[in-house]
């Protein structure tokens, strides 16, 4: 039984003890909740930032140099594709663009990332991620939910779940400008879980950065002071209003009105950016046109971290086609490239910069990658490819300067040191000090978990 | 494809003793067989025999019910839980007897009520999952429900025709559309519409009907025999693909090539079919008259400017007069077209190729077994003893064994849910999941006596909400004595009324009601989106609004972006069924009431419904306010407390240069009215 104290400790705590009601109510149900006490290993990382590619980047034309596929330009592919595609494609498509080496481990990078490029000896290149959907809104939520057929938590929520805010005044789990197509709210709801480990989205991709708020941030009408007069009434009448003895679903509402009062200010204190400096506008791409919008994402993210935010995830999306290259691939990419290379690298030299980057784990992906087979009517395109594609990680726990995996000689089929999505979710976890296979929560009689049934952490990368 | 869910509840639950090893039936799978009545002591307290049930326990422990609630409270909870809406101030209370009637007559019952349904049918407006396509018919469906729970459709009645009402017979054609529109239960699941893999696809969404199909009305997750024998639940993988044939041998898509169609049954009558033709006729008559009339005034123009070939839009150089008549048959066709009488079409199912089909070993469709004939768990039900036909799918089969007084489960499972929405607790906690896994009954014989009683009355909803709302039990009190604290802290034994949120349904369209903008009408397509477009697409545009002043009911439930308001207050996941709504409090429903266009305008407006009424005077104005919003007179003191703040709030607003009069002060002591714990919780 939860006495008064500890729920009026608990709900000083922090955001997430608000919703301590629907714990209690769990408990009656049997559906226990099993926070995290204490770490399960000693945390690599304590926050994650997610750079979200929407559409499907290509890894043969990016990150994963691949010299045969230069040379059998046009040729058939010398070994079956997959049974299952989303569309057909032709012979093989050599990339466009030149790669070449960087950094003290000389990894390729191709010229689309000439900046993000600069930093390889920060980044670990995992080459055979690989999952299980070719289409793009399964493929999305199987990356961020672990399940393609069914509603699941996502995993900023699993780790809100088990991990909670380091901010009392702030969300656990944000997501800027996320995109509501192919999945929408699922790839950052909480499915079962309790509301509050679900992602808190500022705005969605159909609003430009600069302009993206949480809902229901601000008020129209009221200045804070009026504000703090009706919350000084409404205490009063719901003080006169609480019986004995005191239910704590009463008591909790009146503390969910002071946080949110508190949050009007602190939410858009930190999309306020006018107090950072020139330098920093400009290191995020901020005074270019081009790279402004994802730039500013890139910027608010940090800023999230930095005030104790554990998971935030930056999608690039816009109206148009997004990664999404089945034809014109040339323009498209270069354009996709040039909107994110500069925000990116800025993240990373700014996070370093403030010593951030020890502690916080960067990590870029789109749903899949892209066939190293061609399509559309011009030879500039390339299909879906979950079977075998690129991520990348950075900083809080992963060895910099490496490659992990690769795919066979021509980009199509993860080959070596294959990485599930569902390993990518176990090493998440690991990083951030969770046992994934621990990290559970019952619901309708089952005991679950982001990974499933499946999941190794990819010891290989770990500093 | 490997079911890997369920390979979860194999590796994670295998230390759990299994069913089939006991030879003890699971206490849900016994037949339902109505205990005798219990004796108590305090007999006095008893007005039905629900009563004596909860009290035979509370006395076990020693308890004592709690006392009566106030008429306030009891009437605050009986609209909400009967109508979900608010006393108005002019609402007599004479008695609860009374009031239930009353309510449970007039048509906003079946619209409360069929939202509790359709939240264990996952309705929604859009497909949701990877492709989110406009479910633009699903509201027949909605108002089919609505339309049930007011009539008072005997459940069974009520499941045959969800299951296989194409299957029925009907007298007249209004039957047969109900019928039809009734199975959109099977069709409104969530699909992967765009799954490359066709086989999976098809068996994927079978699975979610089957799935849908147990946890809504029998309380089993037949999902997991898919990939093996179900470990707890006595269903084995060979049933699972013998109930699966049934699905197979249904349509239920029109087809599954990227971007997949689910299949519409059509509910035009030959009138309206011979109208539509007419009106094409008309249509194509007219776009024949324009292409005339626009290829003699090209030709005129060619003689009359001596042109050797028409410029690249000639209309402009028409004379006025011709641009005039071209304008006004323009006019006309665009009118024929916006008037074109749209056939009627509804979400449903129909039967397709009966066939069988084999065991898909791990749940893989490459690795199929053994052929099984269609048929139905054997553990599950003892009604079924011919088998199915070789030449009929078994799904009006499936239904009558599903809605009949033998079957075990039917009849429990759906008291049990009754009494959850009555309780804001199920008897059996986890109302979706009978199974070994699932919560056991608080109140066993209870239970059991409702699920004979409810198929002795007909499986009538009415009256078994009328028992329950009748019953001592349920008119108790919220208040909990120290004992009970102690001794039931979570109120298992139902010693006291719980304390409840209203729900978001309620909470909206009481803000509308006591704001007088409420639009009482009822049912019909009230979101216009055309048919199987995406709601979503890559733009993450919204094109939804929810500005409509009709009740909650009616706007559009968008799985993957459910309304704010909704979402906020625990509106369920439209994707899978629940029968039990959690009630969470997070500070984004404090900013919601504190900053939404919603609260600004209903509150507003609900100031502005203040200062416009007779008499003027400060204090019989707050009399009003509190009549609206809590149904009850303000003490002195809250009168006093209410008008010092309007004062104080107004002195403030004065030093702005936008302030709004009274009207703003007004309006804020509204929105601290509907913020507090009074309106926002049920005694």
């Amino acid at each position: 039984m939860i006495s008064r104290r500890d729920i009026l400790r608990q709900t000083a705590l922090g955001f997430g003890s608000i919703a301590l009601t629907s714990l209690l109510e769990e408990q009656v149900l049997a559906e226990k909740p099993r926070e995290l006490k204490n770490p399960h290993f000693v945390p690599r990382a304590k926050r994650v930032i997610f750079l979200f590619m929407k559409g499907g980047p290509s890894q043969v034309d990016t990150f994963e140099y691949k010299p045969q596929l230069q040379r059998d330009h046009g040729k058939e592919l010398p070994f079956a594709k997959p049974k299952v595609t989303f569309a057909p494609t032709g012979n093989l498509l050599a990339s466009p663009w030149r790669f070449t080496q960087h950094g003290q481990c000389g990894h390729y990078v191709s010229e689309l990332f000439p900046q993000v490029a600069k930093h390889v000896d920060d980044i670990c290149f995992l080459h055979g991620l690989h999952g299980t959907n070719p289409a793009h809104g399964a493929a999305s939520l199987k990356l961020h939910t672990g399940a393609d057929n069914f509603v699941r938590p996502s995993m900023g929520a699993w780790i809100n779940y088990g991990l909670g805010t380091e901010n009392a005044n702030l969300p656990a789990f944000v997501t800027i400008c996320p995109t509501l197509g192919h999945g929408g709210v699922n790839n950052w709801g909480g499915a079962f879980l309790p509301a509050k480990f679900a992602g808190t989205p500022i705005s969605n991709a159909s609003v430009p950065a600069k302009n993206a708020r949480m809902h229901h941030i601000t008020n129209p009408q009221w200045t804070l002071a009026e504000q703090r007069m009706q919350l000084d009434f409404l205490r009063q009448l719901n003080r006169d209003q609480i019986g004995s003895p005191v239910s704590s679903d009463l008591e909790s509402r009146i503390h969910s009105f002071e946080l949110a009062f508190r949050m009007q200010t602190s939410m858009p204190e930190i999309q306020e950016i006018g107090d950072e400096s020139e330098a920093t506008h400009k290191l995020y791409g901020l005074d270019n046109p081009v790279t402004e919008d994802f730039g500013r994402q890139c910027l608010l993210a940090r800023r999230f971290c930095e005030r104790g935010v554990r998971f935030v995830q930056v999608t690039h999306s816009d109206s148009k086609v997004q990664w999404d290259q089945h034809g014109n691939l040339r323009r498209g990419h270069a354009e996709k490239a040039s909107e994110v290379d500069q925000p990116i690298a800025g993240l990373l030299e700014d996070l370093k910069t403030r010593g951030l980057l020890n502690d916080t784990l960067v990590v870029w992906s789109g749903e899949f990658g892209r066939t190293p087979t061609v399509q559309g009517s011009d030879n500039d395109g390339r299909d879906h490819n979950p079977w075998g594609f690129t991520m990348w990680m950075a900083g809080g726990g992963v060895k910099g300067g490496t490659r992990h995996g690769a795919t066979d000689e021509y980009g199509f089929y993860a080959e070596r040191g294959k990485v599930h999505i569902h390993d990518f979710h176990a090493t998440l976890l690991y990083l951030l000090g969770i046992d994934h296979e621990k990290l559970t929560y019952r619901h309708g009689g089952r005991d679950f978990r982001l990974t499933d049934v499946f999941g190794n952490v990819v010891h290989d990368i770990l500093s | 494809m490997i079911c890997r869910l369920a390979i979860a509840c194999l590796i994670l639950l295998t230390s759990q003793p299994t069913l089939s090893g006991e030879g003890v039936t699971h206490w849900a799978l016994r037949p339902v067989e109505k205990p005798p009545l219990p004796e108590v002591d305090n007999k006095a307290w008893i007005k039905n025999p629900v009563d004596l049930f909860v009290l035979a326990r509370l006395e076990e422990a020693d308890l004592e019910p709690s006392p009566p609630a106030s008429t306030g409270d009891l009437q605050r909870r009986l609209f909400d839980d009967l109508i979900g809406l608010l006393p108005g101030p002019d609402d007599e209370f004479a008695s609860p007897e009374i009031t239930i009637h009353k309510l449970m007559a007039t048509p906003q019952y079946g619209e409360r009520w069929a939202r509790h349904w359709l939240d264990v049918v996952r309705y929604a407006d859009s497909n949701g999952l990877d492709e989110n396509a406009a479910h633009a018919n699903a509201w027949r469906y909605r108002d089919y429900v609505v339309q049930s729970f007011n009539s008072d459709k005997p459940y069974d009645q009520f499941l045959l025709e969800q299951i296989a009402g194409d299957l029925l017979p009907a007298t007249d054609q209004a039957q047969t559309h109900t019928n039809l529109i009734a199975t959109g239960f099977l069709a409104l699941g969530p699909k992967v519409l765009a799954e490359p893999d066709k086989t999976k696809m098809e068996m994927d969404i079978i699975d979610e009907q089957i799935d849908t199909l147990g946890r809504a009305l029998l309380g089993m997750t037949l999902g997991c025999a898919r990939c093996h024998d179900h470990k707890f639940d006595p269903v084995p993988t060979d049933e699972y693909y013998a109930l699966a044939g049934i699905f197979k041998s249904t349509r239920t898509m029109d087809s599954l090539e990227t971007t997949a169609r689910w299949h519409e049954n059509s509910l035009s009558t030959p009138e309206e079919h011979k109208l539509k033709e007419n009106h094409d006729q008309l249509l194509a008559a007219q776009q024949k008259v324009i292409a005339a009339f626009i290829e003699k005034a090209n030709q005129q123009l060619l003689v009359e400017h001596k042109l050797k070939q028409l410029p690249p839009k000639p209309e402009e150089q028409y004379s006025k007069a011709t641009r005039e008549e071209l304008a006004r048959l323009q006019n006309t066709l665009e009118r024929l077209q916006a008037d074109a009488p749209v056939l009627p079409f509804a979400m449903g199912v129909t039967d397709g190729d009966a066939t069988n089909l084999p065991v898909f070993l791990r749940g893989n469709h490459e690795t199929p077994g053994a052929l099984q004939q269609r048929r139905f768990p054997r553990a599950l039900g003892t009604g079924q003893v011919d088998p199915i036909g070789d030449d009929v799918s078994g799904r009006l089969e499936l239904a009558q064994w599903i809605a009949s007084q033998d079957n075990p489960l039917t009849a429990r499972v759906m008291v049990n849910r009754v009494w959850r929405w009555h309780f804001g607790r199920g008897l059996v906690a986890t109302t979706d999941n009978f199974g070994k896994l699932g919560a056991k009954p608080t109140h066993p014989e209870l239970l059991d006596w409702l699920a004979g009683w409810f198929v002795e009355n007909g499986w009538s909803v009415k009256k078994l909400n009328r028992l329950i709302l009748n019953s001592a039990t349920y008119q108790m009190s919220s208040q909990a004595s120290p004992e009970a604290i102690e001794r039931d802290p979570n109120n298992q034994l139902f010693s006291r009324a719980p304390l409840r949120r209203i729900e978001a349904e309620p909470l909206r369209d009481a803000l509308l009601q006591i704001s007088n903008l409420l639009d009482l009408k009822m049912g019909g397509y009230v979101w216009t989106f055309p048919n199987f477009k995406l709601v979503f697409d890559h733009t993450s545009e919204d094109a939804t609004t929810y500005a409509s002043n009709r009740r909650s009911i009616y706007l559009p439930v968008i799985r993957n972006h459910v309304y704010s308001l909704f979402e906020l207050f625990d509106f369920p996941d439209p994707s899978t069924v629940t029968g039990h709504r959690t009630s969470s409090t997070v500070a984004p429903q404090g900013l919601f009431l504190m900053n939404s266009p919603f609260v600004l305008r209903t509150t507003e407006a609900l100031a502005t419904r203040l200062l416009n009424e007779e008499p003027v005077d400060s204090g019989q104005r707050l009399t009003r306010l509190y009549a609206l919003v809590y149904h009850r007179r303000p003490s002195a003191q809250e009168s006093k407390n209410g008008i010092t703040f309007v004062k104080q709030f107004a002195e403030m607003d004065n030093d702005r240069d936008s302030n709004k009069g009274p009207l703003a002060s007004w309006q804020a002591l509204c929105q601290v009215l509907i913020s507090s714990n009074e309106f926002l919780y049920l005694r």
